[in-house]
């Protein structure tokens, strides 16, 4: 789990999208309300961007340096696959 | 009201009878005078029997919608013999209003009071010995109103005839020509000559500062202006003095009307005694071209419509928008348009080794900052947008500095470690128009009234509607409602947070508390720790609620909001104290003396304000009157501006300057046009593509932000606008704007 400490090392901006209401984002809406609060205390710099829109996919984006930029749809993940996946982003 | 439209209703009784009634000895049409046309009350008497009139259905008036709170409190009246619907305690009025008849008027005013003086507005009710004032008169069920017969239209004649006694006829020379409600009502029911022989009275014209024109002998009398100033601008300055033909407005004895909403009487005024000054005999209305968009002179985005000639804007009229500024707008952004033409930059400029600007292409310029971008490292640029930036342009700026390796970028206004996470955390959840529910109201560090004036009336309306309670901490202000002073600084902060202080019980005892925070106080080191403050604050008093969201943050400039919710954060806070290349997007308002002296700094923008002084290229770009753009109001609501008139010299939107530098640089931005950008936005922050759609927030800060361990500061807030007529490059350059505040602003 030391990882999760070690964002910023790569990562230079963390984002999720998702719809308020929509059954498709509820396990993005689920992990952001769960782990929101211990990801950004363990990274206090790193900008984790929640934006929700009416209609919208549940989307990770992640940001390197120089501007590259990864993303995953979220859809139908579940909390592991969504740590999986941030994992792998972290990692490069 | 349209002129076509009263005078064909003018015309209407004559024809409708003529069809109603059946010839009655066989004839096809009778031609001349019959004694029912020479006396109205002879026909009225007569009675019309009406057994089932034929009248085709009819819409309320400008196809407004008719909301029944209790359907069982509804009644029904017979406007023209035609049944309608209404809510119980509706006036006349309002009641032919939603049978789709525009009623002629001049004093009453539909977010007034009712003052029921200019008479203009008479119909015949059935059974009442006399015509009644529909603007005054509640309808009762049952009531059979009309307002199409020779005795209303007699009625409204008289009343004609004795408002034009008194107005002095100079439509030629006068402002209001072609919008004036008496000039186009005289039309229908003005007779075609005078029977008034005597002479005309006068009266002095007043001075009301440097926005209002009077020529008060045209006034009838209406008091609209009266009304608007001491029940939403909050000034009892106004009022009416003497009585029978001595009977004027003024202010008694010589003052100036110092609101901030002083101008929108021009717009309430129904003939012309109240008019724009600086708009004074530039133009008559039918000669401009309306473009309806946004204002960005403060965070409230208010609706308006820019009329201009050519490439001149000439004047700012307010757009009705019930949720955002109803139809009122500040002076500041109703008069800083002639800021729009001066100071303005119109060709790429570059400082030469003398220390003065040469103009050249857009090609060297670009070139050269090109090259020079190259020369740094990826840390030492740094990006500063503007608080007028749009979200189009903000995002190419983000995203190219991201591809030359910078993460520094930043917007002016949302201090040195903002926190974009949440969307909660900075906007106004409660909404503009939400505000109106809530019962008490705790202003930390926020002057409304001069921050965003539309956000203060609409507090001040609730205030006066429901006595809602106000408590405040900052510096003493000057506030146009009842308010309890609560301290000054983070002290009483604390005292509320740990439940001392009395003002505690009256949070925890509202239905609808509503906190409203100053972005003010983004600006100070310590802004963690008193947002936090005001977190356990809002979570003691259970300000947030499934039902209610009363945490607050009221911005200050346009483009605050869509810069946090692109991701406008800077990676080290003082990035800009160590750079080598600085871009300045229209940012006027940051700290000079922080760039270094070695620096390298590209201005981009619309106006020859602060920061070109220190920079070493000029990029001109256009401003809000002369782009497309999307801008996020406090309130989190979406709206675009369009263009009025075309862009100065040489000067191009922002964000194509952005995109065409990136392809300079070799670091070439992916999109190349408004609907690419715009897609791109959609997968950083997809709210801002929704136009004029405010996108509920799922989570509340009050539960989601982690813990700090930042220290409160003892320092008192200060106040986050000191000059509330010169906040931006546009006011700042305006010199109606500059007359304000050297005569209006309280010293």
């Amino acid at each position: 789990m030391a990882w999760r400490g070690q964002l910023t090392k790569n990562l230079r901006e963390l984002r999720f999208l998702f719809c308020q209401s929509s059954p498709a984002s509820s396990s993005a809406r689920s992990f952001v309300e769960n782990n929101y609060k211990e990801l950004k205390t363990l990274n206090p710099k790193l900008p984790i961007l929640i934006r929700e829109c009416r209609g919208t996919e549940p989307q990770l984006w992640v940001r390197y340096d120089f501007g590259v930029e990864k993303g995953i749809r979220l859809e139908g993940l579940s909390e592991e696959q969504i740590f999986k996946a941030l994992k792998e982003f972290a990692k490069l | 009201m349209g002129l076509g439209l009263l005078a064909s209703r003018a015309l209407r009784p004559a024809a409708s009878r003529l069809l109603r009634y059946p010839p009655r000895h066989g004839l096809a049409r009778a031609i001349g005078s019959t004694p029912e046309r020479q006396s109205p009350e002879a026909s009225a008497a007569q009675a019309q029997p009406d057994p089932a009139p034929e009248l085709p259905p009819r819409k309320p008036v400008a196809g407004a919608r008719v909301h029944l709170p209790n359907p069982e409190d509804a009644i029904e009246v017979f406007v023209d013999g035609y049944p309608v619907k209404i809510p119980k305690g509706m006036t006349v009025l309002q009641a032919c209003e939603v049978a789709g008849v525009d009623i002629p008027r001049f004093c009453y005013h539909n977010r007034l009071s009712i003052a029921g003086n200019c008479r203009m507005c008479l119909v015949e009710v059935e059974k009442s010995p006399k015509p009644v004032a529909s603007c005054a008169m509640p309808a009762l069920p049952g009531m059979k109103i009309k307002t199409d017969t020779p005795i209303a239209k007699k009625a409204r004649e008289g009343v004609m005839e004795f408002l034009l006694m008194n107005h002095p006829l100079d439509c030629p020379i006068c402002d209001q020509g072609g919008e004036c409600d008496l000039q186009d009502q005289s039309m229908a029911f003005g007779s075609d000559r005078g029977r008034f022989t005597e002479v005309k009275r006068s009266v002095v014209d007043k001075n009301l500062g440097p926005l209002v024109k009077t020529v008060m002998t045209r006034c009838i009398q209406c008091t609209r202006c009266v009304r608007f100033a001491t029940e939403i601008a909050g000034v009892q300055d106004l009022g009416v003095l003497g009585r029978g033909s001595g009977e004027e407005i003024g202010t008694y004895v010589e003052k100036l009307m110092t609101s901030e909403l002083s101008g929108n009487v021009i717009d309430i005024c129904p003939v012309g005694a109240l008019t724009s000054k600086p708009f004074a005999f530039k133009a008559r209305n039918w000669e401009l071209k309306g473009t309806e968009t946004i204002d960005v002179t403060d965070a409230v985005g208010s609706n308006i419509r820019i009329d201009s000639r050519g490439p001149e804007v000439l004047r700012i009229l307010p757009r009705l928008n019930e949720d955002i500024n109803e139809e009122w707008i500040s002076d500041k952004t109703r008069f800083c348009y002639d800021g729009l033409k001066r100071q303005r930059l119109n060709d790429p400029m570059i400082r030469g080794a003398d220390g003065r600007f040469q103009a050249v292409s857009w090609h060297d310029a670009l070139a050269m900052v090109g090259e020079v971008i190259h020369k740094v490292g990826p840390e030492e640029i740094v990006g500063v947008a503007g608080k007028l930036s749009d979200a189009e342009s903000m995002m190419a700026l983000k995203d190219f500095l991201n591809r030359m390796g910078s993460n520094n970028v930043m917007c002016e206004g949302n201090g040195k470690h903002p926190n974009a996470d949440l969307r909660s955390g900075y906007i106004m959840n409660t909404g503009i128009a939400g505000l109106e529910k809530a019962d008490v109201f705790l202003l930390v560090g926020t002057q409304p009234r001069v921050e965003a004036a539309m956000v203060n009336a609409r507090i001040r309306k609730t205030v006066r509607a429901t006595h809602a309670k106000v408590g405040y901490i900052g510096p003493p202000t000057d506030s146009n409602y009842d308010h309890e002073h609560l301290g000054t600084g983070p002290q009483t902060l604390t005292e509320l947070a740990e439940g001392r202080h009395p003002f505690c019980s009256t949070l925890k005892n509202a239905k609808n508390p509503a906190i409203i925070v100053g972005a003010g106080l983004f600006e100070r080191e310590d802004s963690d720790a008193i947002f936090s403050a005001i977190e356990t604050i809002a979570k003691n008093g259970n300000v947030v609620r499934p039902d209610w969201n009363g945490y607050n943050v009221l911005l200050l400039h346009a483009a605050q909001a869509a810069a946090l919710d692109l991701g406008l954060v800077p990676q080290s806070p003082d990035s800009i104290k160590s750079a080598k290349f600085v871009y300045l997007m229209g940012a006027d308002d940051i700290n000079l003396k922080d760039i270094p002296d070695d620096a390298f700094v590209v201005y981009q923008g619309h106006h020859g304000d602060q920061s070109v002084y220190r920079a070493n290229v000029i990029l001109p770009a256009s401003a809000f009157s002369e782009k497309e753009g999307t801008y996020e109001n406090t309130e989190g609501c979406i709206q675009q501006t369009l263009p009025a008139v075309p862009t100065v010299g040489d000067a191009r939107d922002d964000w194509k300057i952005v995109r065409a530098l990136s392809e300079v640089a070799g670091v070439q931005l992916p999109y190349d046009s408004v609907g690419g950008i715009r897609s791109r936005i959609w997968t950083v922050a997809p709210n801002l593509v929704s136009v004029d759609e405010r996108e509920p927030t799922t989570f509340s800060t009050t539960t989601m932000r982690p813990n700090t361990n930042q220290k409160i500061s003892p320092n008192d807030f200060g106040m986050a606008v000191e000059n509330f007529y010169m906040t931006d490059a546009i006011t700042r350059a305006s010199k109606i704007m500059a007359q304000c505040s050297a005569m209006l602003l309280k010293k």
